[in-house]
Order: structure tokens, then C-alpha cells, then sequence
């Protein structure tokens, strides 16, 4: 067996760079789509909004109880031939690997956001509500400003570990063809006979971008510490 | 001796006006049937039993429970399910509640600038303005950039004063003010709430402080499951209220 030879890892950087900027890039979209959406569902489902909170709670059970993989399939196969029968001519619309990868993750993460927001906002005090009311203020404000603040700091521990594991998730890119940061390293693995070196490699990489997360979250939670300490 | 300020059975603008209101949380009778009218300026305290409904009735006021029967009038707006009107009048009613229900993840100067600005569309530096001004009435200006649980019961019940406040509102509710806090704390809300008495503001409390209800109440009203059972000027109920229940309950709360 030869001798780790990290020298690969420095040749192989700006491919595993393209890869890393790839998972970053579909991290930072699904967060954003899934928080938006993940909000809005909650928040129908907290106004118990009659039929839209029953379509909302099936798509959330739908959404967390398939993998992810096999939404990515079903996306990117099922969605072109939908396409297709809509257009009226029956020929699939391709919707393509880097459009079917961000839509799916916006959309599958919106659901475990969801859950997760709807929990926090179950957990505000209902004083918060009635002093809301008793101020005049309205209902879009009292959510913006009171309500939806405190939650988000009460879930940012949850939050984060979510979007960590979305972060990782992202590997699954992979069944559509498309080459994020464990992908760029397992072809290059393959390629050049250094797997331990490469995963090593990987690895670190993970690790340092996940803990700096867990960093960020950290300071943001120290700033506003005091605030949702108790009530 | 302060003249006394009561509700005329001719004034034609009371406050406030409640008649024959009705609330029931599922088969119980919050409030069976309960009239009130308060005057300008006139300071009301209510108390009785746990359960006799007092609280329900200053919520019903500014519609933080909805009533099931009955005629709610503020300042010559009738409460009805209109949000228009719901706003109005919530706008121009300031409520202090037992557990405070301050903003935890905004400043003390934050809490009271939020509904001035969004509600009153006041300027952020006009609402600024305000919010210092009526801290500084409270006393509790120096800690304007503190978080609420860095401050004491004490403070962040005054804190809630100058909140409600800030809107500027012609009648102020008090939700048991001071239950919520230690001993100690007590007087220094007591002595604030006084002041804005003496300021001439409207108001309805909600206490056991009798006390305090001596020194600014016009009136005191009594309560007792769900209806009004006594009313009168606090010197006179204190020393000799007329129905028995009234007696048992004074008994009960000086011992």
C-alpha cells in the first residue's frame, strides 16, 4: 500500500473548488426558497386557513416521508413528460439536472422548515398575541415584527442543523449527473487511485465549513442572547 | 381631598359604556350580564373573587375576548366584529398586562416605539421622542437600551406603562398590575400608575391593592361570578359594604 500523497488534493483544487461552489450555491437557494415557502406554509398552517392548510399539511407529509433521491428522480423524469402533456404536443420538456436540482431542494427542504417554524410558533407566549392586539397592532405587522423574530431566534439552533444537512444532502446531485464537492472528489478519486487522500481531503472540508456555520449561528445567538432568553 | 370624578346617570359622553354584556367560555358564565359606564377621567378599580370575572370584562373592552352578547361603546365607537372598528378602539385604549407581555427580543426603547410608528405612523425620530419622554415619566429612561429581562418586575411592568403610553390613549386598562411581582417591586408601579391617575387619565384596574384604590379610585366596583355586586366610593366600601358577599371578600383579602 503506498503512502498518503496529499499533493493530488492541490492538483485537483480548482475542480474540487467548481464542486464546493456548486453545493455552496444550492445550499444558499434551497435555504432561501425553503425558509420563504417553509414560512408561509407554517403560517397557513397556523392561521388553520381551511383548505390550504390541509393541502399544505399532505405536501409536508408527502415531502418528509420519500427520500430525497427519489424526489430528484421523480422531478427530473416525472416533471418533462407533465411539461409535455400540458404544451398539448406530448413531447417532454427537458427541464434540465441544475434547474431540477435547485427547484427540488427549495421545495423539499420547504417542508422540514415548515415543521420546524410551525413548532416555533406554536411556542410563543400568547401574552406576546394579546399585547399585540392590545397596541393596535395589525395582524401582517404583529407577525413581521413581533411574532416571526422570535421564532426565528428560538429555531436558529434547529435551523441550522437543518441547513447542515442540507448542505450535505447535496451530494445527491450526484443521480442527476451533476458534480458538487463529493462528487468533483470521488471522480477525481477514482480517476488517480487516491481515494483515502481525496475523502481525507473532503472530509476537512466539511468539517470546517459546517463548524464555521455552527460558529456564525453561535455569534448571532450571543448578540441577541438576551433576547430570547425567557419570557 | 382630590373632587371625586363619577359617571352621572345624565353625562351623554361617558368613556366608556358596557351594557348587559354576556361571555361564556363554553358552558361557564364569565360575565352574565354586566353594565358599566365610566366617565372621563373618572378612575374605576375593580375587584372580587378569582373567577368573578373582572379581567374578562377589561379584555371584552378592547376586544382581546371576543363578548357573546351585550353593547361595548369607547369614546363613542361601537364595538363590532368590523376590524375597523376592533382598531380604533384598541388605538385609543392602552392595556397593562399582569405578566407585563413586553417584546423580548426588542430594546425597552423598541417596545415603545414598534405601534407608534406602525400604527400611529408617526417618524421613527418623532416617535423616538415620545418613547424617551414617557420613559423619563416612568423613571426608567436610563436603562432605554436595555433588553426587558435585563430589568427587574418592577421595571419592565413600568416599562409596559410607558409602552401603552406611547399611543397616546384616552383610557388605560390594568390587568392585575402588580400581581406578578415581588413585594418589594410593588410601590414603585403603584406610585407610577398614581401619578398618571393624577394626570387626569381615565382608568379601570383591575387590583387587590386596596390601598392603593383608596388613594385614586372614584369608585370601586365589586364583582361576583359574572355580575356587578357593589358599587360605591372606596371610602364608603371599605369601611361598610353593603352586600355580604362584599364583606366575606374584604374579610378574606385584609386577613
Amino acid at each position: 500500500m503506498n503512502s498518503l500523497d496529499f499533493s493530488i488534493v492541490l492538483q485537483a483544487w480548482p475542480y474540487l473548488w467548481s464542486g464546493l461552489l456548486f453545493s455552496l450555491s444550492l445550499t444558499a437557494a434551497a435555504f432561501l426558497v425553503g425558509m420563504f415557502l417553509g414560512t408561509l406554509f407554517a403560517l397557513v398552517q397556523h392561521f388553520e386557513l381551511r383548505v390550504l392548510s390541509q393541502l399544505v399539511r399532505s405536501y409536508v407529509a408527502l415531502m418528509r416521508s420519500i427520500p430525497l433521491i427519489l424526489v430528484l428522480f421523480w422531478f427530473f423524469f416525472l416533471v418533462p413528460i407533465v411539461l409535455g402533456h400540458l404544451s398539448g404536443n406530448g413531447r417532454p420538456v427537458p427541464v434540465g439536472a441544475t434547474y431540477t436540482a435547485f427547484i427540488t431542494f427549495g421545495l423539499f427542504e420547504a417542508a422540514y422548515y415548515s415543521e420546524i417554524i410551525r413548532v416555533g410558533l406554536r411556542a410563543v407566549n400568547k401574552g406576546q398575541f394579546e399585547a399585540c392586539q392590545a397596541l393596535a397592532l395589525s395582524t401582517f405587522d404583529t407577525y413581521r415584527h413581533v411574532i416571526l423574530p422570535q421564532v426565528f431566534r428560538v429555531a436558529s439552533p434547529i435551523i441550522l442543523s437543518q441547513t447542515i444537512i442540507l448542505f450535505q444532502d447535496t451530494s445527491l446531485v450526484y443521480v442527476l449527473s451533476l458534480t458538487d464537492l463529493l462528487g468533483a472528489a470521488s471522480k477525481l478519486a477514482q480517476l488517480h487511485g487516491r481515494l483515502v487522500e481525496m475523502y481525507l481531503a473532503v472530509a476537512v472540508v466539511y468539517l470546517i465549513i459546517s463548524c464555521a456555520a455552527s460558529q456564525f449561528v453561535a455569534s448571532l445567538r450571543k448578540k441577541y442572547a438576551i433576547a430570547g432568553a425567557r419570557r | 381631598m382630590q373632587q371625586r370624578r363619577t359617571v352621572s346617570p345624565t353625562d351623554p359622553f361617558p368613556m366608556v359604556i358596557v351594557e348587559r354584556l354576556v361571555k361564556r367560555f363554553g358552558s361557564f358564565n364569565a360575565l352574565s350580564g354586566v353594565s358599566l359606564k365610566v366617565a372621563k377621567g373618572e378612575k374605576i378599580v375593580l375587584c372580587g373573587p378569582s373567577g368573578s370575572g373582572k379581567s374578562t370584562l377589561i379584555r371584552c373592552i378592547n376586544h382581546i375576548e371576543k363578548h357573546d352578547s351585550g353593547r361595548i361603546v369607547v369614546d363613542g365607537i361601537e364595538l363590532t366584529d368590523r376590524i375597523r372598528d376592533i382598531n380604533n378602539i384598541r388605538s385609543e385604549v392602552g392595556m397593562v398586562f399582569q405578566s407585563f407581555n413586553l417584546f423580548p427580543h426588542l430594546s425597552v426603547l423598541e417596545n415603545c416605539m414598534l405601534a407608534p410608528m406602525k400604527v400611529r405612523g408617526l417618524a421613527e425620530p418623532e416617535a423616538h421622542e415620545r418613547a424617551v419622554a414617557l420613559l423619563r415619566k416612568v423613571r426608567i429612561h436610563d436603562q432605554a437600551h436595555k433588553y426587558p429581562t435585563q430589568l427587574s418586575g418592577g421595571q419592565q411592568q413600568r416599562v409596559a406603562i410607558a409602552r401603552a403610553l406611547c399611543m397616546q390613549p384616552k383610557i388605560m386598562l390594568f390587568d392585575e398590575p402588580t400581581s406578578a411581582l415581588d413585594p418589594e417591586m410593588v410601590k414603585e408601579v403603584l406610585e407610577t400608575i398614581v401619578e398618571l391617575a393624577q394626570d387626569g387619565m381615565t382608568m379601570v384596574c383591575v387590583t387587590h391593592e386596596m390601598g392603593f384604590a383608596r388613594e385614586v379610585a372614584d369608585r370601586v366596583v365589586f364583582m361576583d361570578l359574572g355580575s356587578i355586586v357593589e358599587e360605591g366610593d372606596p371610602s364608603t366600601f371599605f369601611r361598610a359594604p353593603n352586600t355580604d358577599r362584599a364583606k366575606a371578600f374584604l374579610n378574606r383579602i385584609i386577613h
